[in-house]
C-alpha cells in the first residue's frame, strides 16, 4: 500500500483528502503545521509522496521545502503543492525547492488531484 | 661817436663814450627782446589799461588767426568773451598779474580755442600802470586729451560698473540656484558631460545616506560600487539615457521616482540631471492595500476551496450515495460556489494591475527560460481543451532582460490565457520568441475567434470585454489586457496586436534586451 503524508493546517481540507485518498486505497498521514510534518519525515520511513499547503503555522511550505533539500533521503520523494495561494512568482520559488507539481486549490478539484497522483506513483 | 650829434667836453666826452656804450647796449637789448618776442612760441600781447591791443607777437597772431594789423588798436574784447577778459584786466591792474586763468580765444575763423592766460601789468617810473601782458597757452590739444581721457575713464567706470553688475547678478543668481539646489525637497544630482558625479545635494545624500566629498567627481563606473548609490547607477545605465519618473527601489521601505534629463545649450552637451523623488510613503500606503487585497482574497479563498471540495466530494459519491433531488440542490450550489472564486479571483488580479502599475522590481532573467516556465505551467489546460500547442524559440541562446519577473509573467500568462480561452478545438496556439540586436518579442498567435473591428480600438481599455469575448466567457473581469498593457509600458515595452474577426489574433509586445 502506498503511503502519502499531508501536510495541511486546514482541518476540513485535511478530512477530505483523507478519505478521498483513503478510499482510493492509500495509507495516509496527516499534519497540521510544517513543524509536525517535518519531524514525522525525519523520524518516520519516507512516505511515497508529499501533499503540502504553502501558508501554515509554525514553519511554512516554502522552509519545510528548504528543509528537506538539505536531506538527501528526503528530497528524493516527489512533493506536490497545494495552496490557495497563486502568485506565479511563487511557482517559480517551489519549483527550485524541488516541489514536481502544484496546485491551486480553488482551480483543482479532489478527483484531478487524485489523478495527478496516480500518475506520479505510476499506478 | 654821437648819436645825438653835438661836441662835447673831454670831460663829457668821456661821459659821451658811457653813454654811447649804453646807448649800444641799450640797442641791442632792445633788439634782443624783440627777436625773443617775436621767437616766443607763445602767445604774448602787450595791452593798455583800457584793454586796447597795443602789441602782439607772430604766435599770437597766429593763435588767434588775426594779422598784426587787424587786431593791433583793437579791443581785447574783440579776441575774448567781454566779461571774461574785462574781469581779467581788471585782476591784472590791481594786483598786477594775473597767473592760468581758463579763457575762450574767439578766433578769425568763428571757433573758439580754450587757452590759459597768464598777464603781468607794466609800470612807468612812478610805478603807474601803463598796460599789461598777455600771454596764452594752448589748451586745445591738453583738453582734447583731457576729454579723451575723461571719455576713456567715464567708458572704464562704464565697464567696471557693468562688469559689477553682472558679477553681482551672477553671484546673486548663484546663490539662488545653490540654495535652490540645497533647499530642494528632491532630491537632485548633476553628472558632467563626462559623466562624473558635480552636484549632490544635501537631499539626495540622505537618500542614499552618503557623504559629498566621497562620491563627488567619481566617474558612474567608481560610482557603482557605493552601497545603495550603485542601484541607482544601474538603473541609469552608462549613457545616462533620459528617464521620466521611473520607480527605484532602493531599499524594501525606500523607493524613488527618477527623473534623468540631458542638459543641452546650444547643442553644446552640458551633462545629465537627475531628480530623485522619493516616493516611499505612497508605495507603502499602494503596497498596504495591495497586501490587504492579497490577504483578503487568499482568506476567502481558503473557505470556498473547501466548500467546493466537500461538495465535489459528496457529488461524486465519496460519501456515499445521495438522492438526485440532493445531487441537484448541490450541483447548483457547487455552480455559485464557482463563480465567487471567480469573482475573488479578478479581486486578486486587480490588486496585481494595481502594482504592475506602480512598483516595478526588476532583476536580470533568461527570457527564454522565463517562457518555458509560463509555458510549463498553462500547457495542460491547452491539453485538456485538445489545442495544440507550439513554443517556438529563435535559439536556445539565453536573451537576457531586465525585467519584474512576477509582473512580466502576469503579462504572458494574460496572452497564452486569452488564446486558449477564445481558440476553439482544433485550434493552434503558437508562443514565438522573436529577437532584432537590441529587442526581444515575445508573440502569442491563435486561431481564435478574433476580435472585430469595432472592438479593436478599446481592447486594451480597463473593463472593456469584446463582445464575442462576452457570449464565450462570461465572467471574464476585461483586466487581462489592461493590466499587460500597463506592467509592458512600465517597462518601456511596446504591446500590440492584429486580428481579424474570425481569423485569429496576434498579440505580441516587445522589450529591450540587455547585454
Amino acid at each position: 500500500m502506498k503511503k502519502i503524508l499531508i501536510v495541511e493546517d486546514e482541518e476540513i481540507m485535511l478530512n477530505l483528502l483523507e478519505k478521498k485518498l483513503k478510499t482510493h486505497g492509500y495509507k495516509v498521514f496527516s499534519a497540521r503545521d510544517g513543524e509536525l510534518g517535518l519531524s514525522f519525515l525525519r523520524e518516520q520511513d519516507s512516505p511515497d509522496l508529499i501533499l503540502m499547503d504553502l501558508i501554515m503555522p509554525k514553519l511554512d511550505g516554502f522552509s519545510v521545502m528548504a528543509e528537506i533539500q538539505k536531506d538527501d533521503r528526503l528530497k528524493k520523494i516527489p512533493l506536490i503543492v497545494i495552496s490557495n495561494s497563486g502568485q506565479p512568482v511563487e511557482l517559480n520559488k517551489i519549483k527550485e525547492l524541488g516541489a514536481i507539481d502544484w496546485l491551486v486549490k480553488t482551480e483543482f478539484d479532489p478527483q484531478e488531484l487524485l489523478e495527478k497522483i496516480k500518475k506520479q506513483l505510476g499506478e | 661817436m654821437s648819436i645825438f650829434g653835438f661836441k662835447q667836453s673831454n670831460k663829457s666826452q668821456d661821459q659821451d663814450k658811457k653813454i654811447a656804450l649804453l646807448l649800444t647796449d641799450l640797442t641791442s637789448l632792445e633788439d634782443y627782446i624783440n627777436d625773443l618776442f617775436s621767437f616766443s612760441p607763445l602767445p604774448i600781447c602787450f595791452i593798455s589799461p583800457l584793454g586796447v591791443i597795443l602789441e602782439t607777437n607772430p604766435a599770437f597772431e597766429s593763435a588767434s588767426g588775426f594779422p598784426g594789423e587787424e587786431i593791433i588798436g583793437e579791443s581785447i574784447e574783440k579776441i575774448f568773451i567781454k566779461e571774461e577778459i574785462s574781469n581779467i584786466t581788471k585782476e591784472t591792474l590791481k594786483e598786477g598779474f594775473v597767473a592760468g586763468k581758463e579763457l575762450s580765444l574767439l578766433k578769425k575763423d568763428g571757433n573758439n580755442l580754450v587757452v590759459r592766460v597768464f598777464t603781468r601789468t607794466r609800470t612807468d617810473e612812478n610805478l603807474k600802470p601803463i598796460g599789461y601782458f598777455l600771454g596764452l597757452f594752448d589748451l586745445s590739444n591738453i583738453k582734447k586729451t583731457e576729454e579723451e581721457l575723461k571719455r576713456v575713464q567715464k567708458a572704464l567706470l562704464n565697464i567696471l560698473e557693468d562688469t559689477e553688475e553682472a558679477r553681482r547678478k551672477a553671484e546673486e543668481e548663484k546663490d539662488k540656484t545653490q540654495a535652490i539646489i540645497t533647499n530642494f525637497a528632491d532630491g537632485l544630482l548633476f553628472f558632467d558631460k563626462n559623466h562624473n558625479l558635480a552636484i549632490i545635494n544635501p537631499k539626495a545624500e540622505n537618500f542614499f545616506k552618503t557623504d559629498k566629498e566621497k562620491i563627488i567627481g567619481k566617474t558612474l563606473k567608481e560610482l557603482i560600487n557605493v552601497s545603495n548609490f550603485g542601484k541607482l547607477i544601474g538603473f541609469l545605465g552608462p549613457e545616462i539615457k533620459d528617464i521620466f519618473r521611473k520607480e527605484l527601489i532602493i531599499t524594501k521601505d525606500f523607493i524613488i521616482e527618477v527623473s534623468a534629463i540631458s542638459m543641452k545649450k546650444d547643442e553644446i552637451d552640458l551633462g545629465n540631471l537627475v531628480v530623485l523623488h522619493d516616493v516611499s510613503r505612497e508605495k507603502t500606503i499602494e503596497k498596504l492595500k495591495t497586501e490587504f487585497v492579497s490577504l483578503a482574497a487568499h482568506q476567502l479563498r481558503t473557505p470556498l476551496s473547501a466548500v467546493k471540495w466537500s461538495l465535489r466530494m459528496v457529488l461524486d459519491g465519496d460519501m456515499g450515495k445521495i438522492n438526485k433531488e440532493q445531487k441537484e440542490i448541490m450541483e447548483k450550489t457547487y455552480q455559485s460556489n464557482e463563480r465567487m472564486i471567480a469573482l475573488v479571483n479578478d479581486l486578486l488580479n486587480v490588486a496585481r494591475i494595481e502594482e504592475g502599475k506602480y512598483a516595478i522590481s526588476p532583476t536580470f532573467i533568461d527570457m527564454v527560460k522565463f517562457c518555458q516556465s509560463t509555458v510549463d505551467s498553462i500547457a495542460d489546460g491547452f491539453k485538456k481543451k485538445g489545442i495544440k500547442f507550439k513554443f517556438i524559440k529563435s535559439s536556445n541562446k539565453p536573451i537576457m532582460v531586465f525585467v519584474d519577473e512576477e509582473k512580466l509573467e502576469l503579462v504572458i500568462q494574460n496572452l497564452l490565457d486569452n488564446a486558449l480561452k477564445y481558440t476553439n478545438k482544433p485550434g493552434e496556439v503558437v508562443l514565438s520568441l522573436k529577437e532584432t540586436p537590441k529587442t526581444v518579442t515575445v508573440e502569442v498567435k491563435d486561431s481564435g475567434i478574433g476580435i472585430t473591428k469595432g472592438d479593436q480600438a478599446r481592447i486594451f481599455s480597463k473593463f472593456f470585454r469584446a463582445s464575442e469575448a462576452i457570449l464565450i466567457e462570461p465572467g471574464g473581469s476585461g483586466l487581462g489586457l489592461y493590466m499587460a498593457k500597463n506592467i509592458i509600458n512600465s517597462h518601456n515595452g511596446k504591446i500590440g496586436f492584429e486580428s481579424q474577426s474570425g481569423q485569429g489574433s496576434t498579440f505580441y509586445f516587445t522589450i529591450k534586451k540587455q547585454k
